[in-house]
């Protein structure tokens, strides 16, 4: 307690030294007086008193100092000192500190924006109570370690079997036509409806904001079914969410009471509006080779997830055994939540965290190499303050308050950079990134902020401060200050941190580089259809049985042929899924079924589409013929099958007459009536695979939501006008929404997209200071040989002779650094390879590239320092000498 | 004569306080002067390390001051102890007495147990 009083008023003390100094002064005075007035009395000389009381009194000087630390603390009183001097400093060379501070900023700016992104989508633990034990089930094939849905059997054994979870759930998740509410004339909307199962709301710990979860009679196999909707989407389509409870929802054909809404916060998966009992609008899968859901569960308390794991590997290899024509090589993997939502992005934000990383080291050798030079110049001064009693400590004491002012002046300017860079990034990033919208700047973001700016300042600080401990003070003094030179170790660490900026500027062009050229190739990549002006017309037509379905398809049979006559329209299809976003696949047999359907079937993708389709999207027909109004429900059943499949089934064999046979909704035999060429199904990084081709006619369950797909002669958004007010004029109960195949295929590369302009971005300032940096040591360099090089031309060397002695010491210092970043580059792009596309992460050009590009760097970062040293002036440097 | 010896530094304080309780309020010089004669002229304060002493009690909140004036009317700081000071000099009184007097038991002579 009594220290603690005490150092509140040392603390105190801090601040009226002015006052506590004059009183301090009388006191003393006070003191000498009384005492010289005693020395009288005892019978001595007024001076004789005086010169006793002094001596007495002791060394004043020495008292006022010790009583001056007493009074306050002095450590901080000292680091008060050096907070004035380092402002004094900065203020003294505000072209430097803007300079300095500008560089570093950009580095931390560009440090936290990526930060609070990363923390947002990938640290920051769900929002759901005990995020922790919510898992993921998956089956896992084992043949290609690939993940995957979950089958209904097995889902129904995985939960019965096990011990390990507290809750178990699975789901399925689509877009569909929904009207909520009675009002009549009322449109219907897309809305995301997701089916679960009883325990799903329990797995996540969630329960109805208002109303109640489903009944036991709700939730039954065929029960009467109900919804329970979103905050969002009752406060969209009611207004109050509260008067949502016992409204209508239609959807699927169906009518469903809303007997809950959920709170604002939950919306898993995708932002669902609608959830509904599964198998009750329609009965759920029930065979084990369909794997149409996904599993979520929440982990009983203390198990861990290798324990659950464990358990879960136990009941696969079960199943495999008892149901090994469905099950063999099947088993079952089990991951956070977390980690699964986020994994695709996980490598993409981690590499970009590492870049900016990079950028911010490239900028601390940059200011290090600055401080350095202000260091060197700054000897005479150091020596003197040495000189005059500091200590050694002392002074580099006083340039680490300076790094750390600077850099905690460049962590606050570079704070206000990420405000405005954390939206941009998030504008630019692929609109699929969970979570990344939560990217703000919270209390972390700033420790972060705090942490790297600290960081940083030790990171530049640290050559100075040693090139302050190395200095002979002796010879400092002695010195002239333009000759003060650090001697050989500061220019050393000069170009050594020239180097390194060099060699960190290579790996990160290198990196650059290698996704841009991916980038590049992904863009050139055949994707087999022309995507250059569809409109594509996402439509869904409510339908839960054949009859419903079949009036589906009535529907676009009437629409195509009026969509194909509007102005500007110039064809005309339709298919289940646009081209590039496959939908469905499964396995396909040829000529005749197997007795036993084995899961070891070749596999194709499947689509469903209207005749014209091809002709719409430029898919060239090859042999045969395309659909056309004759291939109908109740005609033979036809397909058009493409290059690839023709190729793996048929080889040396015509294939046109065969039958061929597969699950998307019925196991009739199609006859192949064409052959059409392949379409890169899923996306332009994957090689086209196998497909084929069905009339929707003939497969009216999977056809009741089509894309229209138009091809224009204008601007194709210009005609979704006409086609909205056709489309409303067959039906009301149908949702429309449009984009085009060009914006689609550019969704579809927004990751690689965004990776590779980030890192370009930062490659591009990566160079910038490397230029800087050997701009900044040339200089130097030329300046401090000026005297050398004026000698030697007084002797006789001519200017290309003296451009020949700059060039070669930039191309040694830049050499190197190519050297070293090579080296490095060959080592991190290795953890590029699965995002590079159609280019090696060893790719010869793009090295060569980037050699080249840092060559011309660095010669061009020297070129004003040469001319300086060819105009140097010979005489002049005779006279100095 | 002996040599005079150095105030010992944990000490000076203890002395301030007993000084102040046995003599009331006094200024510095008088405590230095005090101290100085009841040791019998055998320490020496130099008198200037008083006053950072007196600083760390009134810091303490051992002692208080004020501005007076003394018999020959010099304007003067006194000091006076306050009643945690009071406390705090019974305490280290009780204190060094244990410590002297444990002392005293191992320096005795001929005690050693054998």
């Amino acid at each position: 307690m009594r220290h603690l009083r005490a150092w509140f008023l040392r603390l105190g003390g801090l601040f009226n030294k002015q006052r506590s100094d004059r009183a301090f002064a009388e006191e003393m005075d006070s003191h000498l007086q009384l005492h010289i007035d005693d020395n009288l009395r005892s019978g001595m000389s007024a001076e004789e008193a005086r010169r006793d009381a002094l001596i007495k009194l002791g060394g004043l000087t020495q008292t006022k100092e010790i009583y001056g630390e007493r009074r306050g603390i002095p450590a901080i009183e000292t680091l008060l000192q050096d907070l004035r001097f380092a402002v004094r400093m900065l203020l003294k060379n505000p072209g430097f500190t803007v300079v300095a501070v500008l560089i570093l900023a950009l580095g931390i700016g560009a440090n936290t924006t990526m930060f609070s992104v990363v923390r947002a989508v990938l640290l920051k633990p769900l929002a759901y109570y005990d995020p922790d034990r919510i898992v993921t089930l998956a089956s896992f094939w084992k043949a290609d370690a690939g993940k995957g849905q979950v089958s209904s059997p097995d889902f129904h054994d995985w939960h019965d079997q096990s011990s390990a979870f507290e809750s178990m759930a699975y789901y399925g998740s689509w877009e569909t036509a929904a009207t909520a509410g009675t009002a009549t004339g009322a449109t219907a909307e897309y809305a995301r409806a997701t089916l679960v199962t009883s325990e799903f709301f329990r797995v996540f710990g969630v329960s109805p904001e208002f109303g109640r979860e489903f009944s036991a009679d709700e939730a039954k196999p065929g029960g009467s079914g109900a919804a329970i909707v979103s905050y969002a989407y009752a406060a969209r389509h009611v207004g109050e969410a509260a008067n949502a409870l016992g409204k209508p929802l239609h959807m699927a054909g169906k009518t469903l009471d809303i007997v809950g809404v959920m709170p604002p916060s939950f919306s898993f998966p995708d932002r669902t509006d609608i959830w509904y009992p599964a198998n009750t609008i329609a009965p759920e899968t029930e065979s084990r080779g369909a794997h149409n859901y996904r599993v979520v569960a929440r982990l009983q308390n203390g198990v861990r997830l290798q324990q659950a794991q464990a358990q879960m590997l136990a009941i696969g290899a079960r199943l495999e055994q008892k149901y090994p024509d469905s099950n063999k090589g099947k088993t079952v993997a089990v991951t956070q939540l977390l980690d699964e939502m986020v994994s695709n992005f996980r490598l993409t934000l981690y590499v970009m965290l590492a870049a900016v990383g990079v950028v911010l080291l490239i900028a601390c050798a940059n200011l290090a190499n600055m401080l350095l030079a202000k260091a060197v110049a700054r000897t005479r001064e150091m020596a003197i303050r040495a000189a005059v009693g500091a200590s050694r400590s002392r002074i580099v004491r006083q340039l680490i308050t300076e790094s750390v002012l600077l850099a905690l002046i460049a962590g606050a300017v570079g704070l206000a950079f990420a405000f405005g860079g954390s939206r941009t990034l998030v504008a630019l990033a692929p609109a699929d990134v969970p979570r990344l919208d939560e990217a703000a700047i919270d209390p972390n973001v700033l420790l972060f902020t705090l942490g790297i700016s600290l960081l940083a300042s030790l990171i530049f600080g640290l050559a100075p401060a040693l090139q302050v401990l190395r200095v002979d003070l002796n010879t400092s003094l002695k010195q002239s200050v333009q000759r003060a030179g650090g001697g050989s170790l500061a220019d050393r660490m000069r170009q050594a941190l020239v180097v390194a900026e060099i060699a960190l500027s290579v790996i990160l062009v290198a990196s650059a580089g290698l996704l841009i050229k991916s980038f590049v190739a992904l863009q050139n990549v055949e994707l087999g259809f022309r995507p250059q002006r569809v409109l594509v017309v996402g439509t869904s037509v409510p339908a839960s049985d054949l009859v419903s379905a079949q009036r589906a398809t009535r529907f676009f049979k009437q629409l195509l042929p009026e969509v194909r006559a509007l102005p500007g329209v110039l064809d005309a299809g339709a298919a289940m899924a646009p081209p590039g976003h496959a939908a469905s696949d499964g396995g396909y047999w040829i000529d005749h079924l197997p007795a036993a359907l084995n899961v070891t079937a070749p596999q194709a993708v499947f689509s469903v589409i209207s005749s014209a389709t091809f002709a719409t999207l430029g898919i060239p027909l090859q042999r045969g013929r395309d659909f056309n109004d004759g291939d109908t429900y109740e005609a033979p059943f036809t397909a058009v099958i493409n290059e690839a499949l023709a190729r793996q089934a048929f080889p040396n064999q015509d294939p046109i007459g065969h039958l061929i046979f597969c699950g998307l909704d019925s196991m009739n035999g199609m006859k192949i009536v064409g052959i059409v060429g392949d379409v890169r199904e899923y996306g332009p990084a994957t090689a086209p695979s196998p497909g084929i081709y069905m009339p929707y006619e003939q497969h009216p369950q999977p056809a009741t939501g089509l894309s229209i797909l138009v091809r224009t002669s204008m601007q194709p958004s210009a005609i979704s006008p006409a086609v909205r007010e056709k489309i409303h004029e067959l039906s009301a109960d149908v949702p429309v929404k449009f984009t085009t195949m060009e914006a689609l295929n550019s969704e579809g590369v927004a990751a690689p997209r965004f990776r590779t302009l980030l890192l370009a971005i930062f490659a591009g300032l990566a160079v910038g200071l490397a230029l800087a940096g050997v701009y900044g040591v040339m200089s130097y360099v030329v300046g401090q040989r000026s005297n050398e090089i004026g000698l030697r031309m007084a002797l006789g060397a001519s200017q290309s002779d003296v451009l020949r002695l700059v060039l070669q010491q930039t191309l040694l210092l830049a050499g190197a650094g190519i050297v070293i970043g090579l080296a490095g580059a060959a080592g991190v792009t290795q953890f590029l390879t699965s995002i590079l596309f159609g280019v090696k992460a060893t790719d010869p050009t793009t090295y060569a590239v980037v050699v080249a590009l840092l060559m011309l760097t660095a010669l061009g970062a020297s070129y004003i320092p040469a001319r300086r040293a060819m105009r140097v002036d010979p005489m002049a440097a005779l006279r100095y000498e | 004569m002996a040599p005079k010896s150095d105030v010992w530094q944990g000490t000076l304080a203890l002395m301030v306080l007993k000084t102040l309780e046995t003599l009331g309020p006094l200024h510095g010089y008088g405590i230095a002067r005090r101290i100085e004669q009841t040791s019998g002229d055998l320490l020496s304060v130099n008198y200037g390390t008083l006053y950072p002493a007196l600083l760390k009690l009134e810091q303490e909140g051992y002692v208080a001051s004020e501005w007076g004036h003394s018999d020959n009317n010099r304007k003067a700081k006194y000091y006076r102890l306050t009643r945690a000071g009071r406390k705090q000099l019974a305490k280290e009184a009780q204190e060094w007495d244990q410590t002297t007097s444990i002392l005293a038991r191992f320096l005795a002579p001929g005690e050693e147990r054998s």
